[in-house]
């Protein structure tokens, strides 16, 4: 049960922050196109359900970094778009230099050498 | 912020749970739909876009299952606290009831007060830029001769300069004095405050031409006179205003937001200071380098500091006192602050003379409140622990099921939360309310009051603080109390935990701080209302019921002119004697009460050695029949008689503290007096009666040696007097319209003001009279919870102890023995109590010193008698208690347990 949990935050951490950047870089979107976006993004090496984006967008909108509202898409599909708030415009700075700290740490260690000091 | 934010969203979110899940049923199908026809496109037949659409998504139910429990967790838990307090809140309504009034109460005071503070002294200025105002203070006084302003004003030393003076206005044609606030203001006024006309225009420089400019002479009225006046009429420019009998007209209808510039006032005219040369009687003042009656206030020029204008204003101050001088005669009569350093004050906030009256009693009263309000949370915080400790069984059983310490707490403050919402909910009603009230009560005949106290944000704030406050003050103790089970407890038999001592010793502690604060509110109540009723019932040496004082002022008034000012009043005062339900009239220069004086410096009799300041005596002009229209008594000698005529003999009556003072022992009657003036001796008058000492100024002052001159000798140049009339068994206000009518049938001209003593005395009372009303208010509400909390203490106590004392019934314990076991720790706690409680109050009473009058702050009369009311009521509060306790049966509480 535990290790589940972990699993989870874990992915759902950076699903927010991959959500939070997709939004960043082509402005208010759908789930549909977020989802769509973070395939393609990561080479279809990240196959996971589409619903699992849902629960996350809820999560950031009630922390206040999405907002959303109705509108239609370029198909003329009635979709809900996602826009980042001045919050989550800060978020996605912030949790975007942690996770480069991070894997910068992790990279470090993951090229330390046997018997190099 | 966020935090807030999100949690707003999640209330929302508990609140439209049902409205939310379409909305994401709608999400998730547009979802599907925008797959689909991408899935089509990429040339999938439809069916097979549908499959592989769903089979991505994984599950509409599964992501809705999903999202939902994202949002439940913390949604959800708020929603059952909130709905579970409700519940608790409903199940005890009178307990909750009397915690929400009374917090209503306490908050609603605290809250009327601060806005009442806020409004006098905190609040900008409604102009632009209020900050950029300074005000011209000169040794701290702000007062200056027109001469001064007029150098000022053309040395151009700052943005923008201006002059006023408050004053009140008769708007009445004839008759009856229509007074009402205004001021004198110079015509860049309104340009320089940057307050636009919401109808017509402003003053401009031209209307303050000496006389009246172009337009003759002009008046700006406020908004409130043109509503309650002229009914809001569109066409009110352009009306005319009588203004003390000259006519002038309106130009211009301010904002309702503009009051002037005194705090506390709403200036209904304003007219251009140049007019007054047409008021009769005022004409030279603009002239006079010796009459200081205006204040200066200037706008900084951009770039100006305080700093830099106050040097730049010096700089020129040795010139400007130069061009003002007051002749060498008039020097010696100019109080000696004139020559100091002019230095510009902060005019950010106005003037106001209320300031220095009201600041420390609404300080003080404030912190009564806050008292109160204390007292209240202590008893709150009473309740919460009794109601949590009688659920520690059920608390413990669900820490054992896992539930966390914060999560059980978190639910015990919501109640609090809850009840402190409501309370601050009703405490802005209160505050509404109670603020308007005060505001009126602040006001007399002479002056009325007025304060804005608008519900804004600084209002609201001040009360959302004191709810969060006051929440944490009476929820966190119990909450973390009765949350300090373990789940162990629940397996305990009967889920009967030892809540007894901690929860007990608490509810103690709370009881000994309410006796004590309420014993400091009693002792503070106790002393303001003394000083009130001590004033009330001064003997003012003088029957001051059934007087109506009526000012008749001639002055400026055209007149019949073959008679002087003296022999007008004379004739008045036979009409208003024959008018029914008059039993006496007298006249006088001043009123006995509060109503201007003069002095006079006695020479000496027989070469007494007494200091310069003791050779002052204060002096009244009266008609005959003044002493016995009063009835003050005539000691000695007699009263005046129409034969002490102007050209008679001088005469002159004086009372016996003149005569203690004066007269080394002996009889005053048939000495002469003799006054200084200007250095030299003036004429000799005879003394030919001694009067009992009566009230010359305010009540509170001793009598000060008084001489009386007849009014008929005084010399020409008074241009009014006030009247005495004695009503004879009917009220003297109903006096007021026939005496009006007598008085006008002989000089038509004149105008009246009508009040009756009694109500003069009261205005100069109404601080105390406030702080009494308010401070015994208080004290009651103060000693009520008190007694509440008593009771709800020692009724748990007992309740918790029905098996002990039932056993020592069994046992043979008399229910007498009971009755003084409950009642011994009841006064152990009232004692401790007051015993705290008379340590603050010692301390805490010097705060009030300065407002008392006939007895000290450490008056010993008071604290016993505030320490026996609380004795008392605390009998009161345990008797119930007691009594139910000695009446337990012993056979039943024995088969309970």
């Amino acid at each position: 049960m535990n290790d589940h949990t972990t699993k989870t935050d874990i992915w759902q951490g950076t699903l927010a922050l991959m959500i939070l950047k997709t939004i960043e870089v082509l402005g208010p979107l759908h789930g549909y196109g977020i989802a769509r976006r973070i395939e393609q993004t990561s080479g279809q090496r990240l196959a996971v359900n589409y619903g699992t984006i849902y629960p996350a967008l809820v999560k950031l909108e009630q922390e206040g970094c999405v907002a959303s509202a109705w509108g239609v898409s370029d198909a003329g599909r009635k979709a809900k778009y996602y826009r980042l708030t001045r919050a989550g415009r800060r978020r996605v700075e912030k949790a975007g230099r942690e996770w480069e700290r991070t894997t910068e740490i992790v990279a470090q260690f993951l090229t330390m050498a046997p018997g190099e000091d | 912020m966020r935090g807030l934010r999100s949690w707003l969203l999640r209330l929302a979110g508990s609140l439209s749970g049902s409205r939310r899940e379409p909305d994401l049923v709608a999400e998730l199908e547009s979802h599907l739909q925008l797959h689909i026809d991408d899935n089509l496109r990429a040339g999938m037949t439809p069916a097979e876009a549908r499959r592989q659409a769903r089979l991505a998504l994984g599950g509409v139910e599964q992501t809705k299952e999903l999202v939902r429990d994202e949002r439940a967790t913390v949604v959800d838990s708020i929603r059952q606290d909130v709905v579970f307090a409700l519940r608790m809140m409903r199940r005890s309504p009178v307990a909750t009831g009397v915690a929400v009034l009374s917090l209503a109460l306490g908050i609603g005071a605290n809250t009327a007060i601060f806005s009442i503070l806020d409004s006098l002294l905190l609040r900008s200025l409604p102009v632009r830029e209020a900050e950029r105002l300074v005000l011209l203070t000169e040794a701290d006084t702000p007062s200056f001769t027109n001469p001064v302003w007029e150098e000022v004003r053309n040395r151009g030393l700052f943005a923008g300069a201006f002059a006023w003076q408050a004053t009140r206005f008769d708007l009445a044609r004839t008759g009856e004095v229509d007074s009402v606030d205004g001021m004198w203001a110079s015509g860049a006024i309104f340009d320089v405050l940057g307050v636009p006309a919401l109808l017509g225009r402003t003053l401009t420089e031209a209307d303050d031409a000496r006389g009246g400019g172009p337009h003759g002479p002009v008046v700006v009225i406020s908004h409130r006179l043109w509503q309650r006046r002229f009914g809001g009429a569109a066409d009110v420019i352009g009306r005319s205003l009588t203004i003390g009998k000259l006519p002038f007209t309106i130009v211009g209808v301010v904002p309702s937001a503009f009051f002037g510039l005194d705090v506390g006032r709403m200036s209904d005219v304003v007219a251009p200071l140049g007019a007054i040369a047409a008021v009769p009687g005022r004409g030279r003042v603009l002239d006079d380098r010796g009459a200081s009656f205006l204040r200066i206030m200037a706008r900084l020029a951009p770039g100006q500091t305080v700093d830099t204008a106050t040097a730049a204003v010096r700089r020129v101050q040795a010139a400007i006192r130069a061009a003002t001088a007051p002749s060498a005669a008039a020097a010696r009569w100019l109080p000696p602050h004139l020559g100091k350093p002019f230095t510009l004050q902060p005019g950010e906030v106005g003037t106001s003379p209320l300031r220095a009256r009201y600041q420390r009693p609404l300080v003080i009263v404030m912190a009564g409140v806050a008292l109160v309000l204390l007292t209240a949370c202590a008893n709150i915080a009473n309740l919460l622990l009794a109601r949590a400790t009688a659920r520690r069984h059920e608390l413990s059983v669900r820490r054992a099921l896992g539930a966390s310490r914060a999560r059980l707490a978190g639910q015990l403050f919501t109640e609090s939360l809850l009840l402190a919402v409501a309370g601050a909910g009703g405490g802005l009603l209160v505050a509404r309310w109670s603020g308007d009230l005060l505001v009126r009560q602040l006001s007399t005949p002479n002056s009325t009051v007025f304060l804005a106290l608008p519900l804004d944000w600084r209002v609201l704030g001040f009360t959302t603080a004191a709810a969060l406050l006051t929440a944490l003050l009476f929820g966190i103790a119990p909450a973390l109390w009765a949350t300090r089970v373990q789940p162990q407890d629940a397996l305990k038999q009967d889920g009967r935990v030892s809540a007894g001592r901690r929860g007990t010793w608490f509810g103690s502690a709370m009881v000994v701080i309410q006796v004590a604060l309420s014993l400091v509110l009693v002792v503070g109540a106790g002393l303001l209302v003394r000083t009130f009723s001590t004033l009330v019932t001064l003997d003012l040496g003088l029957d001051q019921n059934g007087i109506l004082m009526v000012t008749m002022n001639h002055e400026g008034a055209p007149g019949p002119p073959e008679q002087d000012g003296a022999a007008t009043f004379d004739l008045v005062r036979e009409a208003v004697s024959t008018v029914p339900g008059v039993d006496a009239v007298a006249a006088s220069a001043f009123g006995p009460v509060n109503d201007g004086s003069m002095s006079l410096t006695i020479d000496p009799p027989d070469g007494a050695s007494l200091a310069p300041r003791d050779l002052r005596a204060s002096l009244n002009l009266v008609s005959p029949g003044w002493f016995s229209a009063l009835r003050i008594p005539v000691a000695a000698g007699r009263d005046f008689t129409a034969a002490d005529r102007a050209g008679a003999t001088r005469v002159a009556i004086v009372n016996e503290a003149y005569a203690r003072r004066f007269g080394a022992g002996r009889s005053p009657i048939g000495r002469t007096l003799r006054s200084v003036a200007g250095g030299k001796p003036g004429p000799s008058v005879e003394i030919v009666g001694l009067v009992r000492d009566a009230v010359y100024g305010l009540p509170r002052d001793p009598v000060p040696p008084t001489v009386y001159y007849p009014l008929a000798q005084a010399g020409s140049g008074l241009g009014y007097v006030r009247l005495c009339v004695r009503a004879a068994g009917v009220s003297p206000a109903s006096l007021a319209r026939s005496v009006s009518a007598a008085t006008l049938r002989v000089d038509p001209a004149a105008r009246l003001t009508f009040q009756t003593l009694g109500d003069q005395l009261g205005a100069t009372i109404v601080r105390e009279r406030l702080l009494a009303m308010l401070a015994g208010f208080f004290g009651l509400l103060a000693l009520l919870l008190a007694a509440l909390g008593l009771y709800g203490v020692t009724a748990h106590a007992v309740n918790s102890r029905r098996a002990e004392i039932g056993i020592r019934m069994a046992l043979g314990a008399a229910p007498a023995g009971v009755v003084r076991m409950v009642l011994g720790r009841v006064a152990a706690l009232v004692t401790v109590g007051v015993v705290f409680g008379a340590g603050v109050s010692l301390w805490a009473t010097r705060f009030v010193e300065s407002m008392l009058f006939g007895l000290k702050a450490r008056d010993p009369l008071t604290f016993v008698a505030a320490a026996l009311v609380l004795a008392g009521i605390g009998l009161l509060a345990g008797w119930v208690p007691a009594r139910r306790a000695a009446r337990i049966d012993p056979a039943t509480v024995l088969r309970e347990s």
